[in-house]
């Protein structure tokens, strides 16, 4: 059978993936239409996962040997799967795209690539401009450094017993961390250090960046999940909230009346930083097919097909850089906010037993803001732990 | 004969072998994992002896989530015993509504266990109809919501447990009342007992049966309490029960050995139990 790209072999690609939101999914069906129609001997089987047990679904099938040729994988998953030698090394086929990509650390070990980064994520602040301006702020203030921040929270804080500062986040796993370590990284705080032999975490700039959080946490704030943070942000009773280009997406789907802006997270002097994490594409090391599926995640990280996605979507983090450059992101305040973002975050370095180590950091957390533990001797202790972690490695 | 025992036989085979294949073979492979450090990703494995039985004894956050899972146990049955037993003996009298009665105490028992969980996640918010009850009582219910907070998530969860369960509970009391013959309370009457007599030498003692029943699934229930913890606080707040760990640590971090020690430290405590409380209510039986 002839066929207008590709080789001639007749080839059947297992891809599993998690975009089945009904606004997204015709899209990266007709996506998989057209390379299919301009790939004659190239056939795509799709698998839909669900975030609430996709990733037990992918680990169970990577260790039963039935695993797909391409997967979809959060960045926080990418580490496991390398060092268990389950992902296929992409290198030798993309490294020409790595200038023109942003987001590939999470995929990279032993300086080879292991995952593409795909649609990317990171956090912004979401401020409530009615607030603001009733706690007697400018029109045109807007908060840029700690501060800003905390003067703003204050204030908004003070207006009414109804009126929360500032939304912190509760005990919810990976969130809340998510959500504190941008003041540490915006200190330029590390985890562990460079050659990944040694914990840093314990250090003054770790101190001062949860003692800033705390200050907003105790003083000033509303402490709930992160959905009803959202919910009562929408409500207008929060000024300030940490979060998603989702939160986007939803007060443009649900309609929502609110006078609000988004900007970036400050640091003690302008800028700060983020955390950024986001979807990667991965090939399987026992697929049969490892060139044609890099051909296939070449195609669907195309510029044109992210810029498609991002619309469907209403995503700000598209990881091909030509991308989020276009027009649609550009015409669009918030959307340029998170693009403006991506480039001042950061993303947890790929460690083999990162999930522990991230436990170990939301534990010290938690007991920091929640159980009033004390914060040198906290963060000390969790140190420690992650040292021990590594060592063991 | 022969002929009809194997035909029977081959009837309940599709049972047998789906018992044998998805309940006899899991058992047992759990047991061997459970001296291994098998975990999902890594090629191979190793035997370990009893490694990850002394690991989990000295693992902080396991012995946590067993003594929240004793705290659930002794601090929900005895609470939910009584209040079935009282509801019974109350919705046994004959009055007006007692049929509404009986449907509405069992209402929650046929309700999903998530849908009840949700629900009860926003009472318990901050706002929400029992934070708000809380605080007309004049009481000081936690800043951020009762779920929110060490000293209250466990507690509140245990609350909500026994509102579910009463209804279900009442409900074998009330079979079990039904159960004792008429005779016994009026021969009780003619010799001039009055109800509290009647009770504790009529009705109690043979309520005995009922209540071993109650006492012995109730405590194989608590101790794998799970669907409440995932939904309403994911074992935060000091809230993780010994089940909550086995998910954490087997379907999270999908290390199978250790989560197979630590279903066999709990399946061990649960048999210890449920032996003890037979022995004590046939040794008050016998007596």
């Amino acid at each position: 059978m002839l066929s207008c790209g590709g080789g001639s072999r007749q080839v059947t690609l297992k891809w599993w993936q998690f975009w089945t939101d009904p606004d997204i999914k015709p899209v990266i069906e007709k996506m998989v239409a057209d390379y299919e129609a301009a790939n004659l001997n190239i056939k795509i089987e799709m698998t839909d996962l669900t975030w609430a047990n996709g990733h037990e679904k992918i680990v169970i099938a990577f260790s039963s040997g039935a695993a797909p040729d391409i997967v979809e994988l959060g960045s926080d998953w990418i580490a496991e799967f390398i060092y268990s030698n389950q992902l296929a090394p992409m290198t030798d086929m993309v490294s020409k795209d790595t200038s023109e990509f942003l987001g590939w650390d999470p995929g990279l070990y032993n300086e080879n690539i292991y995952a593409f980064p795909w649609i990317l994520g990171t956090r912004v602040l979401f401020v409530n401009r009615d607030l603001l301006t009733k706690a007697g702020f400018e029109e045109k203030f807007i908060p840029v450094n700690w501060d800003d921040l905390k003067r703003a929270c204050f204030a908004i804080d003070s207006l009414s017993d109804e009126i929360y500062g500032f939304g912190s986040n509760a005990a919810e796993k990976h969130r809340l961390y998510k959500k504190v370590l941008p003041f540490f990284w915006s200190l330029d705080g590390r985890i562990i250090s460079q050659n990944g032999k040694y914990a840093v975490f314990s250090s003054d700039k770790a101190y001062k960046a949860l003692e800033y959080y705390k200050t907003l946490h105790d003083s000033c704030s509303i402490v709930d999940t992160q959905r009803r943070l959202e919910d009562a942000f929408l409500e207008g009773k929060i000024g300030v909230i940490i979060s998603g280009d989702w939160l986007l997406k939803r007060i443009k789907n649900e309609k929502h009346n609110i006078n609000f802006f988004t900007t970036l997270i400050p640091g003690p002097k302008f800028p700060g930083k983020s955390f950024a994490g986001g979807e990667y594409l991965a090939v399987s090391e026992s697929s049969a097919y490892k060139q044609e599926a890099i051909k296939f995640i070449q195609y669907l990280t195309a510029e044109q097909n992210q810029i498609t996605f991002c619309k469907a979507n209403y995503s700000a983090n598209p990881s091909n850089k030509a991308a989020s450059q276009n027009e649609f992101f550009k015409s669009d305040a918030n959307l340029q906010t998170f693009v403006g973002q991506l480039g001042l975050s950061k993303m947890p370095s790929p460690a083999p037993k990162w999930v522990y180590i991230e436990d170990i950091i939301e534990t010290a957390i938690e007991d920091i803001l929640f159980n009033n533990a004390p914060i040198a001797e906290t963060i000390y202790s969790a140190n420690s732990k992650i040292q021990e972690l590594i060592d063991s490695q | 004969m022969n002929k009809g025992r194997w035909s029977g036989y081959l009837f309940i085979s599709p049972w047998i072998i789906t018992f044998a294949l998805f309940w006899i073979y899991p058992l047992f492979y759990s047991l061997f994992l459970a001296f291994t450090d098998y975990r999902l990703l890594r090629k191979s494995y190793h035997l370990v002896g009893l490694e990850n039985f002394k690991n989990l004894l000295a693992d902080q956050s396991f012995l946590l989530a067993l003594k929240n899972t004793f705290i659930f146990v002794f601090g929900t049955i005895p609470i939910t015993t009584t209040i079935a037993l009282i509801l019974a003996l109350l919705i046994e009298r004959n009055f007006k509504g007692r049929a509404l009665f009986r449907s509405g105490f069992f209402i929650p028992s046929i309700t999903s266990m998530v849908v009840i969980a949700l629900i009860f996640t926003n009472l318990y918010s901050r706002g929400g109809y029992l934070y708000l009850l809380a605080q007309l009582c004049g009481l000081t219910p936690p800043a951020n919501g009762f779920l929110l907070s060490n000293r209250t998530a466990l507690y509140s969860i245990m609350a909500m447990d026994i509102w579910m369960s009463v209804g279900y509970y009442m409900l074998l009391f009330l079979a079990g009342l039904k159960s004792i013959p008429k005779e016994l309370y009026e021969a009780a009457e003619v010799a001039g007992a009055n109800y509290i007599r009647k009770l504790f030498s009529i009705t109690l003692p043979l309520l005995k049966p009922v209540a071993l029943y109650i006492i012995v699934i109730n405590t194989i229930k608590s101790f794998q309490i799970f669907i409440e913890i995932f939904v309403m606080t994911k074992g935060k707040y000091g809230s993780s029960t010994a089940v909550f760990f086995l998910y954490e640590t087997g379907l999270n971090r999908f290390e199978f050995g250790y989560a197979s020690a630590a279903a066999y430290i709990l399946f061990l405590i649960i048999a210890a139990f449920s032996i003890l409380q037979f022995l004590m209510f046939r040794r008050q039986t016998e007596s």
